[in-house]
């Protein structure tokens, strides 16, 4: 990773300079610049994702017209939708105005020639909810669970914790999602194993989301209480907090004055790489529960070969993913800046 | 890092264990793989009424069609895990050579961080779907393409990690300055020296491989039907979860202890080196 390697280099450059006296002005302009750069460099990154995914469509054999063509079509009706989709333009010229539609919100047209924004503006913010509620129940959680872990060090509860972590963080989430359903809708009755929609199109009541919640979030659990036992585990070795230790401070405030903010980096880094795998998680997720999200528009992509919704939807996930990864990066920057 | 050369101490109790937590994987394993010549029944006949409960000719039921569940399911897991073992096998090559590449030539290593920075964009799942649908007679070959591509990146930081030290000891540096090519320092001097973590890489991308190839046959884009297939036979029986589960849950079992078991062998198999043993999938 340059990120952390880059700061330091900055923060030498700047920290002799900075000695000579008070200049809150410089190490503001340094920020907006550190900031800047790392959002420069995350845009660029998302344009090559974009890039890439706009290749895998056109590059690959076969394409929408053909896909979903009727039986008995003439070949002249297809190259009629072929020219109505656009797809018989070069494909440079079709890859620069799709990447310049895309600020503006236009992600293309899917094969039945609905605008794809369209098919995406109401699934979507019920995706974006339901991988939300997961990623907060997984903070809570694994922040929890790590935390209890490494009380004890070695104890009977660390181990059980980062044996079930590390049991729990390969299964697939259907996997998890039919387990949840035999058990809490079918054999207990406890919650609803589908769920229904209100007229505007969100889940109707707050039961059919938790389900689908815990379906997301147990892999991620898994993985994120290994991440944050590990980090404490290594925070816990640094001088400063030897040091606290020798002091005779309390152990509760060790823990949430220097062991966490410490770990905190790593964490958020953690929870960041989880996003896309919510993200993607949730696409299967809503298959089992059929629940309103994207995942059913995918689930109809599929049928239908509809790459250009596939790449609206890899497009709109890239940039949640960005902006959280983002945040990630901010928050070292700022856990790192408190200390230094 | 250096443990990495040094004999490690105290090998006898700590071998015993780890052949204890890679046993039930291997079994596993080889079970999936000589399941099909097992099955009772022909996986595509019927042998009892759709959605049958367990009993008679069917020990676990049948599924909607009403074939045979136990036989299927015997049948169902070598496809996963002949394709998953294929996809680990391929990243773990792929990233040996191009992480060791990345570790003695830096500008090597730039260029795969800045691709896997790239690929922590994209969720795999839905790779798998662009990828699958955007190339409709690929089949199997463009799941395990998309898989390797996705697995690789992740990979190589991993032994580029391990393989740096390596890369700078005395012994590598006088070979490099002795005039070796690039690939007798890779294939003799640097790799030689990184079977841990080769063999844990492979633990670890076979997870992710069966999580992948596993997503990919439930969302219907890899084995299609009448296939006996562990993820496909959940989806295709559940609308049944209610008059016979075991249609649904021998299958799920299957996936869960497949997953878990190779994933305590991996970790297991995993140096002690600390926090870059967590897989990223």
């Amino acid at each position: 990773m340059a990120g952390p390697l880059t700061r330091t280099a900055r923060y030498d450059r700047g920290g002799p300079a900075g000695g000579t006296g008070p200049r809150p002005v410089p190490a503001l302009s340094r920020a907006v610049r550190y900031v800047s750069g790392v959002l420069a460099r995350r845009a660029l990154l998302l344009a090559v994702l974009l890039a890439f995914v706009f290749a895998a469509v056109e590059l690959l054999p076969g394409d929408a017209a053909t896909a979903t063509s009727e039986r008995g079509e003439s070949a002249a009706d297809l190259a009629a939708r072929r020219h109505l989709l656009g797809l018989d333009r070069p494909v440079l010229e079709r890859f620069g105005q799709w990447m310049t539609g895309l600020p503006t919100g236009d992600l293309g047209t899917s094969a039945r020639g609905e605008p794809v924004a369209d098919l995406l503006s109401r699934p979507f913010p019920n995706t974006l909810l339901l991988g939300g509620l997961a990623l907060l129940v997984t903070l809570v959680v694994s922040l929890a669970l790590g935390c209890w872990a490494s009380a004890r060090p070695g104890g009977a509860v660390d181990r059980a914790v980062s044996g079930g972590a590390t049991a729990v963080l390969a299964l697939p989430e259907f996997v998890v999602a039919v387990a949840l359903v035999l058990v809490f809708a079918l054999w207990t009755d406890w919650l609803p194993a589908v769920t229904l929609t209100d007229a505007d199109g969100s889940p109707a009541s707050w039961e059919m989301l938790v389900l689908p919640t815990l379906a997301l979030a147990v892999p991620q659990i898994g993985w994120n209480t290994r991440i944050v036992r590990a980090a404490l585990a290594d925070e816990s070795k640094a001088p400063h907090i030897e040091t606290a230790v020798l002091d005779g401070l309390p152990r509760h405030r060790i823990f949430t004055h220097h062991l966490l903010p410490g770990a905190l980096p790593t964490i958020a880094a953690g929870l960041a790489t989880s996003t896309g795998m919510l993200l993607g998680g949730a696409v299967v997720v809503e298959t089992v529960f059929n629940y309103p999200g994207i995942g059913s528009v995918l689930a109809g992509a599929v049928t239908d070969r509809d790459s250009p919704v596939i790449a609206g939807v890899v497009a709109v996930t890239g940039v949640v993913i960005t902006g959280v990864l983002l945040l990630a990066d901010l928050v070292r920057t700022w856990a790192s800046g408190g200390r230094t | 890092m250096s443990t990495l050369v040094k004999p490690r101490p105290a090998v006898r109790p700590a071998l015993r264990g780890t052949v204890l937590r890679v046993l039930p994987a291997l079994l596993l394993v080889t079970l999936a793989l000589i399941g099909p010549w097992l099955a009772p029944h022909a996986i595509d006949a019927p042998v009892a009424a759709p959605y049958a409960e367990p009993g008679g000719q069917a020990p676990l039921g049948g599924d909607q069609l009403g074939r045979d569940v136990l036989s299927r399911m015997l049948a169902g897991g070598r496809e996963l895990v002949v394709t998953s073992l294929l996809v680990a096998v391929l990243v773990t090559v792929l990233a040996a050579v191009l992480g060791t590449v990345g570790a003695l030539r830096p500008a090597v290593g730039r260029l795969v961080e800045r691709a896997a920075d790239v690929l922590m964009l994209l969720p795999a799942v839905l790779g798998i779907l662009l990828v699958t649908l955007s190339w409709p007679d690929g089949g199997r070959l463009a799941v395990v393409t998309v898989s390797v591509v996705l697995g690789v990146p992740y990979a190589v930081r991993l032994v580029a990690g391990a393989a740096a030290p390596v890369a700078a000891t005395g012994y590598v540096e006088a070979a490099a300055v002795g005039g070796e090519r690039l690939w007798y320092l890779v294939v003799r001097e640097v790799l030689p020296n990184l079977r841990a973590t080769l063999l844990a890489l492979f633990g670890l991308r076979f997870v992710a491989a069966v999580y992948l190839v596993a997503t990919a046959g439930f969302l219907q884009v890899g084995p299609q039907p009448p296939t006996a297939d562990w993820a496909l036979m959940i989806r295709e029986n559940s609308g049944g979860i209610l008059l016979n589960p075991w249609a649904v849950l021998a299958p799920g079992i299957g996936i869960g202890l497949l997953a878990m078991s190779v994933n305590l062998a991996a970790a297991a198999l995993v140096p002690a080196t600390g926090r870059k043993a967590v897989p990223a999938l």
